[in-house]
């Protein structure tokens, strides 16, 4: 290549960087936003706390024939991180940190370019539906099979803390609450089911 | 049009001027030995699976997963792209083959980047930099030197600036990554994210408490953090710092001395695994990409000559 087509392909390439940054894209191997950036101040601080007996045991799971189950990361066969997420966030419909920086004050031009109405969410997920397609599917079960989840259940504890009361190094004072996750199958889901995560 | 031929040649002394074929030809070498490491850490959870065990279908498949309609995961296949990967990665070193070695690692790193980031939607970012790095190298002739492809066939030498594009472009990407996480952060969350520290101690606590206690009440893990995290005066100053650093990265390639750009990296990677080990940031490998802001040359003339010297008195020994 010549120094001429060089000069071409970098002017190209950085435009093609600082866009991804200006438009706000983040699809690898773009991206806009390297590292944490989402924080809303608050004057609490709520942290899970995860119970590494439980989610070894799994996700508690009802069957189409009233059965009760557990689900855990080897039967998925998937990292136990990743499963960490799907028994702690996911499954109480919180999205990961991508979907969050991307929905954050996107700004006017932004929100046009990607046709957003006011209030509109750029990433928006049904977390339920994919949970029950998810696991359903891995697990090899079909809406009418008598083993088909049609429930599934997780909790965890939060322990919330006042900032005044940290920056005093009062760390033994907490609140200390039980999340509960139930979500249940529809069967209006039925339709959707052969194509995918649509 | 004085201040476009300005701009023109600011450009031209940027990009196109500073590096050999030679210092070319080692970047390859050595990043790619970086890469050896760094792949295995960052898909050694994909390499925990049983291979013959279930596919598991995706909760949110990452884009090109999405657009190509791949939807479950082969757990046997992963462990095949692996070794592709791993196997293209030491021909890239050796400069066999070396354009196809990289498109190999190229692909390979999209397939298994994209297991690991669709399992549960959590995108990472630790890629990107190696990726930018591949895609440079792919398009330059990094091949042509230090390489296997050198000895079979005959190439013209590589010009400095034919060198120097790729090695600048990659310095300057490097600097930006950190600057753009600074824009990022004030586009979202506005200066709150560094006044005061608060979101750094919302991690701090987060990642210390997340693991539970012992029966004694004392915390699993991440003590330290959770210690640190009662001194908001000194989180404050942490804070200040990572604006800092994130901000004044791109000066690193202002910075002449060979000594003082080391030293401006060595507190990089200080942060770097101060993040990890105090709040579970996982880029602690990511510093081997900062090998770009060196001339390998004479680093590698004094390494080969000591590794001369022991080979040699090894022989000695043996005669």
């Amino acid at each position: 290549m010549s120094r001429r087509t060089i000069t071409c392909l970098l002017v190209l390439y950085w435009i093609v960087v600082w866009a991804a940054v200006i438009f706000r894209i983040d699809y690898f191997p773009l991206t806009w936003v390297p590292m944490y950036s989402v924080y809303a101040p608050s004057d609490t601080i709520s942290a899970k706390v995860w119970d590494k007996d439980q989610y070894k045991k799994g996700l508690k799971v009802t069957h189409r024939d009233g059965s009760i189950s557990y689900v855990s990361y080897k039967d998925l066969n998937i990292p136990k991180p990743n499963f960490r997420r799907l028994y702690y966030s996911r499954i109480f419909g919180t999205a990961p940190p991508k979907h969050k920086q991307g929905n954050t004050e996107l700004g006017p031009l932004n929100r046009w370019i990607r046709g957003l109405d006011k209030g509109e969410l750029y990433f928006s997920v049904d977390w339920e539906w994919r949970m029950f397609w998810t696991i359903n599917k891995t697990l090899g079960h079909e809406p009418p099979d008598p083993q088909f989840i049609i429930r599934m259940e997780t909790q965890h504890q939060k322990r919330i803390y006042r900032k005044a009361d940290l920056f005093h190094g009062h760390t033994s004072k907490f609140e200390l609450i039980t999340n509960h996750a139930l979500i249940e199958w529809k069967d209006s889901w039925v339709p959707r089911w052969e194509h995918a995560l649509l | 049009m004085r201040c476009y031929k300005k701009i023109g040649e600011a450009w031209n002394h940027f990009f196109f001027t500073g590096f050999s074929g030679e210092s070319l030809g080692l970047l390859r070498m050595y990043i790619g030995c970086g890469l050896l490491a760094f792949h295995t850490y960052q898909f050694a959870t994909v390499l925990s699976l049983k291979p013959l065990g279930s596919m598991y279908y995706f909760i949110e498949p990452i884009w090109y997963f999405q657009l190509l309609g791949i939807h479950y995961h082969i757990p046997a296949l992963s462990f095949v792209i692996y070794a592709l990967l791993m196997g293209a990665t030491i021909t890239m070193i050796m400069g066999k083959w070396t354009r196809s070695s990289i498109l190999i690692v190229i692909l390979c790193i999209f397939y298994l980047k994209g297991v690991r980031d669709s399992f549960s939607g959590d995108v990472h970012h630790r890629y990107i930099i190696p990726m930018q790095m591949l895609l440079l190298f792919l398009l330059s002739k990094c091949g042509q030197v230090h390489s296997r492809d050198a000895n079979r066939k005959v190439y013209p030498p590589v010009q400095e600036w034919e060198a120097s594009w790729p090695i600048k472009t990659i310095q300057l990407y490097v600097a930006l990554f950190y600057f753009w996480s600074v824009i990022a952060k004030v586009r979202v969350s506005g200066w709150e994210w560094f006044a005061g520290g608060g979101r750094i101690q919302e991690v701090l606590i987060k990642r210390s408490v997340r693991w539970g206690l012992t029966g004694e009440g004392e915390l699993v893990k991440n003590s330290l953090s959770f210690e640190l995290a009662q001194h908001p005066e000194l989180i404050q100053i942490f804070s200040h710092l990572v604006l800092a650093f994130e901000l004044g990265f791109p000066l690193i390639l202002f910075i002449k001395a060979v000594k003082l750009r080391a030293l401006f990296l060595a507190g990089v990677i200080t942060f770097h695994i101060a993040t990890f080990v105090l709040m579970d940031v996982n880029f602690l490998l990511i510093p081997f990409v900062y090998l770009v802001f060196f001339d390998l040359v004479p680093i590698h003339s004094w390494l080969k000559a000591r590794t001369a010297h022991l080979f040699t008195r090894r022989n000695s020994v043996a005669c």
